[in-house]
């Protein structure tokens, strides 16, 4: 057992640090902006573009979902008027980035994962390299910076359509007018702090499944099979790093 | 030229157990051997994607294994390189596969030049009208061709082909061995191949791996004839032996 809990221990602390090194190798070139336009907007466009409709869909039901689990409660103390407060409170600072952070997670890490792992066995990225081409510049740094941007731009409009979906649902369900709806969300209760509290765990998110899905395609063993255990170590590393960051953020932040 | 010298590689075994060999400039090297026997490892040394544990790998006068990462990317260029499972990048057509070296190493040169030599590989390996078409819609034998287009394409000193055959029935085989031969030119030639009796019509020397180590170097000739008990069996296909 001993055994087990150590080879665990520096199994974890083996992927955790080969993260952190492909993140402060490709942070470098980032920053001197040293990475491929091209492929950026390739990026941008398969991964924020062609995630909007899942997004959309996730977000008008994350609202909804909150009022149906509150209404109990809401009806029992007749707090309708703070109905508003509620769901705005809970999306924009926890629901909205971490169920975003899933969805983008299990579409565009998982699939970033295994195009990644699939070059490697290929043996594309060799041919990169034989080209005189840096895959960190020229793979990694555009996905990474995609993958951030799309979840910051996802956690925006997911915000908004689930402040929609749970003022549907409000109506709907418990007959509250949409002006007693609004007024909890914009009487003051809520403020802007609120809002950058989840834009910063939706930035955390990003790096963090952006870096996960990275590192377990590169470092995929085996061929073909291999690819599918990086797809599912990177998810599996992506949710657990997402719900451990959310937690020290949240703690950090306040 | 091309030359190894007492090349040694572990990963969780050995792989290289102190390989010698010498390619002459401008020769058509075959290197046989039996599956796992360092071959595909090999050439990943002499373009410097892997370094060797001990001993010394020389391109043309450069040893490879005391340069930095920054000037084994410049040295490169030097090279083409067919793998052997093509290596195509599948988010790009046929014609941006074979464009995509010239793009990235000669920057100076106009879209209209880089066209007209696309346009004249698809030719020299018959695949005109291919241009638009994406790899994952070609069969075996067109993604060789189109690697042996984009290993040629910016006509590099040093071209390594990795069994450029597997997989193939045996006209399209013996059509891409001929295609090779075809587009040496003046070109080094390093060609791994399983396939023994096609890669001898065309080689002028060929090496034999067996179990890390290069136990034969020598004319086309001289292996067809030669009495190590290995290549004998090997060449000639024969169950009976040493392997």
């Amino acid at each position: 057992m001993a055994y087990n809990i150590g080879s665990s221990v520096l199994d974890i602390s083996e992927t955790a640090g080969g993260m952190a090194l492909l993140l402060l190798r490709t942070s470098h070139r980032i920053a001197r902006a040293a990475f491929d336009w091209t492929e950026l907007k390739r990026n941008m466009y398969k991964m924020a573009v062609k995630s909007t409709p899942i997004v959309v869909i996730t977000a008008l039901f994350v609202g909804a979902i909150a009022v149906i689990q509150a209404a109990p409660t809401v009806q029992r103390y007749g707090a309708y008027g703070l109905i508003g407060w509620g769901a705005g409170f809970a999306t924009l600072r926890e629901l909205g980035p971490l169920l975003t952070a899933l969805m983008i997670s299990g579409r565009v890490g998982a699939n970033n994962t295994a195009e990644l792992a699939t070059m490697v066995v290929t043996e594309q990225l060799d041919a990169l390299r034989i080209l005189a081409i840096d895959p960190l510049s020229f793979l990694i740094a555009p996905r990474i910076i995609s993958i951030v941007a799309t979840l910051f731009i996802a956690t925006l409009y997911a915000d908004a359509l689930s402040l929609i979906g749970a003022g549907i649902a409000s109506n709907a369900m418990l007959g509250v007018e949409w002006g007693v709806y609004l007024n909890g969300l914009t009487s003051g209760l809520l403020t802007f702090g609120d809002v950058a509290h989840g834009l910063i765990k939706s930035l955390a998110f990003g790096l963090m499944i952006a870096v996960a899905s990275c590192y377990f395609g590169l470092a995929v063993k085996g061929g073909a099979p291999g690819v599918g255990r990086a797809v599912n170590a990177g998810v599996v590393a992506s949710a657990t790093g997402v719900f451990i960051l959310d937690y020290f953020v949240s703690f950090v932040i306040g | 030229m091309i030359e190894l010298k007492g090349v040694h590689k572990s990963f969780t075994e050995p792989v290289l157990r102190g390989v010698d060999l010498q390619v002459p400039k401008g020769c058509l090297y075959g290197l046989i051997g039996p599956a796992a026997s360092g071959k595909s490892v090999l050439i990943k040394h002499i373009v410097g994607l892997i370094r060797p544990d001990k001993g010394r790998v020389i391109i043309d006068g450069h040893d490879l294994t005391s340069m930095s990462e920054l000037d084994l990317q410049d040295f490169r260029k030097r090279f083409g390189i067919a793998f052997q499972n093509n290596a195509l990048f599948d988010h790009l057509t046929v014609a941006e596969n074979i464009a995509f070296p010239l793009r990235r190493l000669y920057k100076e040169m106009t879209e209209d030049q880089i066209r007209e030599r696309v346009a004249d590989r698809l030719k020299a390996v018959s695949l005109q009208g291919f241009e638009d078409r994406s790899p994952p819609s070609l069969s075996g034998g067109q993604k060789r061709r189109v690697g042996v287009a984009r290993a040629t394409v910016a006509s590099p000193p040093i071209l390594l082909y990795d069994e450029p055959a597997a997989g193939l029935d045996p006209v399209t085989s013996q059509k891409i061995f001929d295609l090779l031969k075809a587009e040496q030119g003046n070109a080094t030639v390093l060609m791994v191949s399983s396939d023994v009796d096609r890669l001898l019509t065309v080689t002028d020397r060929v090496g034999m791996m067996v179990r890390g180590r290069v136990i034969f170097d020598g004319t086309t000739d001289e292996a067809k004839t030669s009495n190590n008990p290995y290549v004998r069996q090997f060449i000639h296909g024969l169950t009976e032996g040493p392997l």
